[in-house]
C-alpha cells in the first residue's frame, strides 16, 4: 500500500472513507437546517406574543381596549343612557378579552417558547462537539502523514525509531477521532428524531389555547351582541343601512354637499 | 252684466232698499270677481306651467340636460301640485253658499305642499338666473332661446327664459294677495270668514319659510366648504375691507374678554354647540382608535409561524399549521369586511361634521359682527346696508344652525352607535368561525378528550422530562471524551511499571504539558511523563496542587496540567505485564503466545540520534545503537537525563535521543511489513 510512487503531491489520502463521511455530513446537514428552522420558529412566535406592546398579539387588543376607553370617557355618556349602556358593555367586554390574550400570551410562553428555546440551546454543544471532532480529524490526517512519511523512508535504524514513535502518537489521535465520529453518528440522528416528540406536545399546546381563546371570544361577543340588541343583518343589508343614513345627513343644509 | 242705465233691479229686487244692503251686494259682486280671478289665472298658470316643462324644454335640447335640471327644476312637482289645487278650485264652482268656505279649506289643506315644493324651486331659482344670464352672453345661442320662447309664449317679450322661469315665484306670492282680496270682500259675520282668515296668514307664513329657507340655503352654501386656498391667494384676498371686518370683529372680541361689552349668551346655541363637540369628539377618536387597531391588526396578519413550520410530518405540528393557514386565509380575511363596514362609513362619519364644523365657526365671527352692529344701532338709531346685511347673515347662520344641530347630532349619534354595533357583530362572527376551526383541529389532536387543566398537568409533566432528556444531550455532546493518552518517553515503560505496581491503576496521571517546578517542592516534568497521585491537595489545602511520586523524586505539580493515565498497553507489548494492567479492564488481553522475557527491560532501547558526550558523566552515543536504561532520570530527579549502559560504559545521556522499539528486535533489523 505504500509504494504508489505518485503519492507525493497528492491531495490528503481519504483516511476516513467517504460512505462515513457522506453520513456524517448529511446528518449534520439536516441539525443545522433543524437548527436555523427552530430559530426562526422562535423568533417569530416571540414576536407575535411579546406581552409588551411590541407584540402584536397584545397591541391589537389593547388598541381594542382603547377604543372602548376613549367611548366611555366622552361627556355624552353622561347625558345619553343608551349610549352609556351601549359603551359599558362594550368597555367589559373588551377588557375581559384582553386579560385572555394575556393569559393565551402567558400560556404560548410557557409551553412553546420555553421549550423552544432549550432545543436551540442544544445546538451550540453540537456545534462545539463537531468543531472538535473536526480537531480530531485533522490531527489523525496530520498524524497518519507523518507516519506514512516515515514509512516511506529508508529503513534505518532512527528512521524506525521516529516511525515507532510516530505510530505510538497517531494511535490514540486516532481512536479519539473514532471515538468523536462514532458518537456524533450515534446522537445526531437520535437527536433529530427526538424532535418528533419533543415538539409535538408545543404545538398540541398552541392549538388548544386557539380553542380556549376563540371560545371565550364567542361567549363575550354572543353575550354582547345580544345585550346590544343587534339584529342579524347581511353584508348588503349594512351598505344600504350606511348608504341611507349618509344621504339623510347629506340633506342637512348644514352639512356640504361634495 | 248689469245694464249701466238701470239701478241694478236684481240687486235691489233681493235685498229691500238699503244703502248697506247695495253695499253688501257691492261686496258679494267683487267676493265673486276675486273668486274668478282666482281660479282663472290658476287655469292659465297651470297650462303656462306645462307648456313651459314640455314644449319649451324639449325645444332647449341643444343645452346640456344639467343645465336644463337646474332651469326647470322641480317645476314637474309643482305642476303636479297645481293641478291638483285647480281641480279642488273647480269642484268648488258648482257650491255656490259656501264656495268660499271650501276655498278657504283648500288652502289650508294645500299650504303645506306649496311649502314643500315652492321652497325647493325658489331656492333653485338664483343659480338658474346665473345660468340664464350666461347664456345672454352668448349671442348666438340666446337668439335661438329667444326664437323658441317666443314661438311658444308670445306674451314672454324680450325678457324670454327669464320671463318663463319666475312665473311659479310670481304665482306663490300672488296667493295671500288673491286671498286678501276675498277676504276684504267678505263680510266678517260670515261663516267662512275665520277660515279665509286662518287661509291667508298661513300663506303669508308659506311665503315667509320660502324665504327663510332660501337664505339659509345660501349662507348655509357659503360657509360650509374650507376653500383650500394658497398664500398668494389668501394674500390677493386681503383688502382694506377685509382687514377692516378682521380687525373690527378682533377689539370686539377683545372688548368681550375685558368686560366692557357684554357677551350675547345663546343659551339655546351653546348646549347645541357643546353636545356637537362631544359628538364630533366621539367620532373623531372613534375614527383614529380604529385606524390603530385596523393597523396592528395588519402587523398581526403579517406574521406566519405555520410558513418556517419545523419539518415534523404529520401529527399536531401539521395540524398546527394547516389551522394557523386557515385561519390567516379564509377567517382573517373575512374580518377584512370591517373595512367596507366599519371604516368606511366613519370616514364618511367623519367627513359629514366638517360642513358644521365651519358652519358655526363662522357663526362665531358673524355674532362679533352683529353685536357691534347691534351696539351702533343702539348708539346711533342708523346702520348701513352693509350692517343690516352682516346683521342677517348671523340671524340666518343662527336660526340655520338651532334649526338642524339637534337633528345632526342624533342622526350622527345613530349612525355612530350602529357602527360600533357593526364591529361588535363581525368580531362575533370571526370568533364563531375561528372557534370552528380550531375545534375541529383539536378533535383531531391525540389528547382531545382531556380537560384544559388536566392537560396542562400532562404537558408540564412531558415538557420536564423531555427538558431533562435535552439535557442529557447536551451533557453527552459537551463532555470531554477519554482523553488522548500520549505516548510514553522512551524509558518510562520500567518506570511505570513500578508507579503502577506501586500505587495501582487509579492512581497513574500524565502530564498532559511541561511543568517547570518554581518553588523549592515543585516538580518540573515532561510531557508525557507518568507520575503517581499522593495527595490532591496541598498542606494548605490548595486543590490545585497535587503531591505526586515520579517513581524517583516527589514533589508538587498543579493538577490542571495532569490527566488520569490508562494504561493502555501498546500491541506489541509482551503479555507478561497484562496480568497487571488487566485491571484496567480497557482491553481483554489476547492470549498470545509472545515469548516473556523475565529481564525488567522489556522493549528494546536504542539511541535514535548521535550524541557526543561533552564530560564525564556523559556517554557518547551512536545512532542506532543499542543501549540498557539503568536509570530514566539523573541524580537530582531531572528526567531529560538517562542513565544508560552502552558498549560496557555507563552514562549519561539526552532522554530525547532515545526511542523504544518493539520487542521482536533480536530478530533483527527486518523491515516491517
Amino acid at each position: 500500500m505504500s509504494w504508489i510512487p505518485f503519492k507525493i503531491g497528492q491531495p490528503k489520502k481519504q483516511i476516513v472513507p467517504k460512505t462515513v463521511e457522506r453520513d456524517f455530513e448529511r446528518e449534520y446537514g439536516k441539525l443545522q437546517q433543524l437548527e436555523e428552522q427552530t430559530k426562526r420558529l422562535q423568533k417569530d412566535m416571540k414576536k407575535s406574543t411579546d406581552a409588551d406592546l411590541a407584540g402584536v398579539q397584545a397591541a391589537m387588543s389593547k388598541s381594542a381596549v382603547k377604543i372602548s376607553l376613549d367611548l366611555l370617557s366622552n361627556p355624552l355618556c353622561e347625558q345619553d343612557q343608551d349610549f352609556l349602556n351601549m359603551v359599558t358593555a362594550l368597555d367589559t367586554a373588551m377588557k375581559r378579552m384582553d386579560a385572555f390574550n394575556q393569559e393565551k400570551v402567558n400560556q404560548i410562553q410557557k409551553t412553546v417558547i420555553e421549550p423552544l428555546k432549550k432545543f436551540g440551546s442544544v445546538f451550540p454543544s453540537l456545534n462545539m462537539a463537531v468543531k472538535r471532532r473536526e480537531q480530531a480529524l485533522q490531527d489523525y490526517r496530520r498524524l497518519q502523514a507523518k507516519v506514512e512519511k516515515y514509512e516511506e523512508k529508508e529503513k534505518t535504524g532512527p528512521v524506525l525509531a521516529k516511525l515507532y514513535q510516530a505510530r505510538e502518537e497517531l494511535r490514540p489521535v486516532r481512536e479519539d477521532f473514532e471515538a468523536k465520529n462514532k458518537q456524533l453518528l450515534d446522537e445526531m440522528p437520535r437527536f433529530y428524531g427526538s424532535r418528533l416528540d419533543y415538539f409535538q406536545p408545543s404545538f398540541e399546546s398552541l392549538i388548544r389555547a386557539q380553542v380556549v381563546y376563540y371560545s371565550e371570544m364567542h361567549k363575550i361577543f354572543g353575550d354582547l351582541t345580544q345585550q346590544l340588541d343587534q339584529p342579524g343583518y347581511s353584508d348588503e343589508q349594512r351598505e344600504r343601512e350606511n348608504e341611507a343614513r349618509l344621504s339623510e345627513l347629506r340633506a342637512l343644509s348644514i352639512v356640504a354637499d361634495d | 252684466m248689469a245694464d249701466p242705465g238701470t239701478d241694478n233691479p236684481s240687486s235691489r229686487s233681493e235685498s229691500p232698499s238699503q244703502e248697506g244692503g247695495g253695499s253688501e251686494d257691492k261686496l258679494l259682486l267683487h267676493q265673486r270677481l276675486a273668486i274668478r280671478e282666482l281660479i282663472d289665472t290658476e287655469d292659465s298658470y297651470l297650462h303656462l306651467l306645462r307648456l313651459c316643462a314640455s314644449d319649451i324644454r324639449s325645444g332647449l335640447q341643444q343645452l346640456p340636460q344639467g343645465d336644463l335640471d337646474i332651469l326647470f327644476s322641480n317645476i314637474n312637482d309643482i305642476i303636479q301640485v297645481s293641478s291638483r289645487f285647480l281641480r279642488g278650485l273647480q269642484e268648488t264652482a258648482s257650491q255656490e253658499e259656501e264656495q268660499v268656505q271650501l276655498i278657504g279649506n283648500l288652502f289650508l289643506q294645500f299650504h303645506e305642499e306649496f311649502e314643500q315644493v315652492y321652497k325647493v324651486y325658489c331656492a333653485n331659482y338664483d343659480q338658474a338666473l346665473l345660468l340664464v344670464n350666461a347664456y345672454r352672453k352668448e349671442p348666438e345661442l340666446q337668439q335661438e332661446i329667444q326664437g323658441i320662447i317666443e314661438a311658444v309664449v308670445p306674451q314672454a317679450g324680450p325678457s324670454g327664459l327669464s320671463f318663463v322661469l319666475v312665473i311659479p315665484l310670481q304665482r306663490i306670492t300672488k296667493y295671500p294677495l288673491l286671498l286678501q282680496k276675498i277676504l276684504e270682500n267678505t263680510l266678517p259675520s260670515a261663516s267662512a270668514y275665520p277660515v279665509l282668515q286662518r287661509a291667508t296668514s298661513a300663506l303669508q307664513d308659506v311665503n315667509s319659510n320660502i324665504n327663510e329657507y332660501k337664505m339659509r340655503k345660501e349662507v348655509a352654501s357659503k360657509y360650509t366648504k374650507v376653500e383650500q386656498l394658497s398664500l398668494r391667494e389668501r394674500l390677493a384676498r386681503i383688502n382694506t375691507h377685509t382687514l377692516s371686518k378682521k380687525t373690527t370683529r378682533l377689539s370686539h372680541m377683545l372688548k368681550q374678554e375685558a368686560g366692557l361689552v357684554p357677551r350675547t349668551e345663546d343659551k339655546e346655541f351653546d348646549g347645541l354647540e357643546e353636545r356637537f363637540q362631544w359628538v364630533l369628539l366621539c367620532v373623531t377618536e372613534l375614527k383614529s382608535n380604529m385606524a390603530a387597531y385596523l393597523e396592528n391588526l395588519e402587523a398581526f396578519l403579517r406574521f406566519r409561524p405555520h410558513e418556517c413550520g419545523v419539518d415534523i410530518p404529520g401529527g399536531p405540528a401539521e395540524q398546527y399549521s394547516s389551522l394557523a393557514r386557515d385561519l390567516q386565509h379564509e377567517v382573517f380575511m373575512e374580518f377584512q369586511r370591517l373595512e367596507g363596514l366599519v371604516w368606511q362609513p366613519l370616514c364618511s362619519l367623519a367627513s359629514v361634521l366638517v360642513g358644521p364644523q365651519n358652519l358655526i365657526k363662522k357663526r362665531q365671527d358673524k355674532l362679533l359682527d352683529f353685536e357691534r352692529v347691534e351696539e351702533k344701532l343702539l348708539e346711533a338709531g342708523t346702520i348701513t346696508y352693509e350692517e343690516e346685511a352682516s346683521r342677517h347673515t348671523y340671524q340666518a347662520l343662527n336660526s340655520l344652525l338651532v334649526a338642524e344641530l339637534p337633528q345632526l347630532n342624533q342622526l350622527v349619534m345613530q349612525w355612530l352607535g350602529q357602527i360600533v354595533r357593526t364591529f361588535v357583530a363581525l368580531q362575533k362572527d370571526l370568533a364563531d368561525q375561528a372557534l370552528q376551526k380550531a375545534e375541529s383541529s383539536m378533535a383531531q389532536l391525540p389528547h382531545q378528550h382531556i380537560s384544559e387543566p388536566d392537560f396542562r398537568k400532562l404537558l408540564e409533566d412531558t415538557l420536564d422530562r423531555t427538558s431533562g432528556q435535552l439535557h442529557s444531550f447536551r451533557e453527552s455532546l459537551e463532555k470531554a471524551l477519554p482523553p488522548t493518552t500520549q505516548p510514553l518517553l522512551p524509558g518510562s515503560e520500567r518506570q511505570m511499571q513500578a508507579l503502577l505496581s506501586r500505587y495501582g491503576p487509579e492512581k497513574l496521571y500524565q502530564v498532559t504539558s511541561s511543568i517547570n517546578g518554581t518553588g523549592t517542592l515543585d516538580l518540573t516534568l515532561l510531557r508525557g511523563q507518568i507520575v503517581a497521585l499522593l495527595q490532591n491537595k496541598d498542606t494548605k489545602g490548595n486543590r490545585s496542587r497535587w503531591l505526586v511520586d515520579t517513581g524517583g523524586h516527589r514533589g508538587y505539580v498543579p493538577a490542571g496540567k495532569l490527566q488520569q493515565y490508562h494504561v493502555v498497553p501498546s500491541e506489541k507489548e509482551p503479555r507478561g505485564q497484562v496480568g497487571l494492567l488487566e485491571d484496567s479492564g480497557l482491553l481483554t488481553p489476547e492470549p498470545t503466545q509472545v515469548p516473556v522475557s523475565a529481564a525488567p527491560a522489556v522493549t528494546q532501547v536504542v539511541a535514535a540520534y548521535p550524541f557526543v558526550a561533552r564530560s564525564s558523566y556523559e556517554v557518547s552515543l551512536q545512532a542506532g545503537q543499542h543501549v540498557k536504561i539503568l536509570e530514566a532520570q539523573d541524580k537530582k530527579g531531572n528526567p531529560e537525563w538517562s542513565l544508560v549502559e552502552v558498549n560496557g560504559q555507563r552514562g549519561y545521556v539526552p532522554s530525547s535521543f532515545l526511542a523504544t522499539i518493539p520487542s521482536p528486535a533480536p530478530w533483527g533489523w527486518s523491515l516491517p511489513s
